[in-house]
């Protein structure tokens, strides 16, 4: 599945699509590739406020349950209610369809953590 | 210290069909080919093929295994017939369980044991200081090769392979046999709760045969099967895996498997300790659970009733086969065991509803 152009990731294999003052957050395809299928997403509340790499759910596939951490900080402004009753959606489009929340950015800096996709590509390829 | 794992005859076959493998009663073993999802619906609607020869097999030899096998398990032996298959659980002192097998008689005085991989060095020693003069142990483990066919175009798929008549042969019988010419011990038994085959046979011909098969089957649907799809199978089927519903501390009782105790039988290991449980009734027995959301329960949750730990979760899946619903076992107080109780399961912290329902979740359409 080829990466979108314009995001950065985590180590954590979440991906971070910046837009102003708010970003959408998602896990990438790899990770979802990692996990098989997926039959249950928890995510954040909306308007909980949480910490760069702070744990804020997990994702469960079959066989295990797996903590997913945001890879930037910020008050919770929305999440994909699709995934709840559809969380296989997350395997199929884990960069469109399945994002999992969107955040105000508490501190832009918080950027400079992140990895640009060359260096994302190079953490998946070891 | 890094655990060095064993290879079955077909570890080149997974690798081939990239599979992901992980460490299993010892043996790196395929969890998934493709998804564990879609290996299960090819199971219960066409078929899956399994590799299975991690299972530890043991030859029995002599006219007196039957009742010196009676005096280690719970289940009658000395009266299988040849040609018949039967599961049965190896107890320690106390009732609890050692394993849980199968024994397979192919004629009056040769017979076939298979075991759980994850207790094939305990199996081995038990059998062998068991062992009289007059009973024969060989111990196969690695020599012979077992895959599975399963699922309803089990038949259909694998019956022009073999020179006995499957389509004859009763649920939980075996017949030694020629499958393409290769000498092989096919029986009808699994651990799916669909039809199909398991098929024995040395582990040299092992890959010409897996490989002949998907050839064969995958034009009618069938499709290498993981131990991924396995796990959930069994359990929508209602069938105890060693280590969650059985151990050297749950009883074939707690089980639920008390069709296959037969305390009248003069003398075996744990009868006195079965008999007064039994007797008592009081004990902690599984239950089947059926969550109300989306939330899966897995090994080791509590399992409340109001404000009072109850239990634990033994098992727990989400199950296609159930309407993608949440299913569970649970070790739990016999108060909490009736059909219909309504229990928790807590998970990180919150409690999700669940209600106690019979096995098997799933039984194959007729």
């Amino acid at each position: 599945m080829p990466q979108p152009a314009g995001l950065l990731y985590s180590k954590e294999h979440e991906w971070v699509k910046l837009d102003g003052d708010t970003a959408t957050v998602g896990i990438t395809d790899y990770a979802q590739h990692s996990l098989g299928d997926i039959v249950y997403v928890e995510l954040p509340r909306v308007g909980a406020t949480l910490p760069q790499f702070g744990n804020i759910g997990v994702v469960e596939s079959v066989k295990a349950v797996s903590d997913i951490y945001t890879p930037i900080g910020g008050e919770v402004l929305e999440i994909n209610d699709a995934l709840e009753g559809d969380p296989a959606l997350l395997n199929r489009e884990p960069f469109g369809a399945g994002w999992l929340f969107k955040i105000k950015i508490a501190d832009q800096a918080e950027t400079g953590n992140l990895l640009s996709p060359e260096s994302y590509d190079e953490l998946t390829q070891e | 210290m890094p655990e060095t794992l064993r290879r079955t005859a077909l570890f080149e076959a997974h690798r081939t069909l990239g599979a992901r493998l992980v460490p299993f009663g010892g043996f790196e073993m395929p969890v998934q080919y493709t998804s564990i999802l879609r290996e299960h619906a090819a199971v219960r609607t066409h078929a899956g093929l399994f590799d299975l020869s991690h299972m530890a097999q043991f030859g029995l030899r002599g006219a007196a295994v039957g009742a010196w096998a009676e005096t280690l398990t719970v289940n009658l032996v000395a009266n299988m017939k040849p040609g018949q298959a039967r599961y049965n659980i190896f107890t320690n002192e106390r009732g609890g369980a050692h394993d849980d097998v199968i024994f397979y008689r192919l004629d009056a005085d040769r017979w076939l044991l298979v075991v759980n991989a994850g207790n094939a060095e305990k199996m081995a020693q038990i059998l062998s200081a068991a062992a009289t003069p007059d009973v024969e142990i060989v111990n196969q483990h690695g020599e012979t090769a077992l895959i599975a066919i399963q699922g309803p175009k089990s038949l259909a798929i694998f019956g022009g392979f073999v020179d006995a008549d499957l389509a004859a042969m009763k649920y939980y019988s075996c017949v030694e046999t020629r499958v393409r010419g290769i000498p092989a011990v096919v029986a009808r038994t699994g651990y799916t709760g669909e039809d199909g085959f398991e098929i024995f046979c040395a582990a040299d011909f092992a890959t010409d045969l897996w490989d002949a098969l998907l050839a064969e089957g995958r034009p009618a649907g069938l499709e290498p099967a993981g131990l991924g799809a396995r796990d959930v199978l069994r359990l929508e089927a209602g069938m105890p895996l060693y280590g969650h519903e059985l151990t050297e501390d749950i009883t074939p009782l707690q089980a639920g498997l008390v069709w296959a105790v037969k305390l009248a039988k003069p003398a075996f290991v744990g009868r006195a300790a079965l008999e007064a449980q039994l007797a008592a009734g009081d004990y902690a027995r599984i239950a089947g659970l059926l969550l109300d959301g989306r939330v899966p329960a897995r090994s080791g949750y509590p399992v409340l009733a109001g404000d009072h730990r109850v239990g634990e979760v033994r098992s727990g899946s989400t199950a296609p086969s159930v309407e993608n619903k949440n299913i569970a076992t649970a070790l739990v107080a016999p108060s909490a065991a009736p059909f219909g109780t309504r229990l928790d399961v807590e998970i990180r912290g919150t409690r999700y509803p669940a209600g106690v329902v019979p096995l098997p979740f799933y039984k194959r359409p007729k």
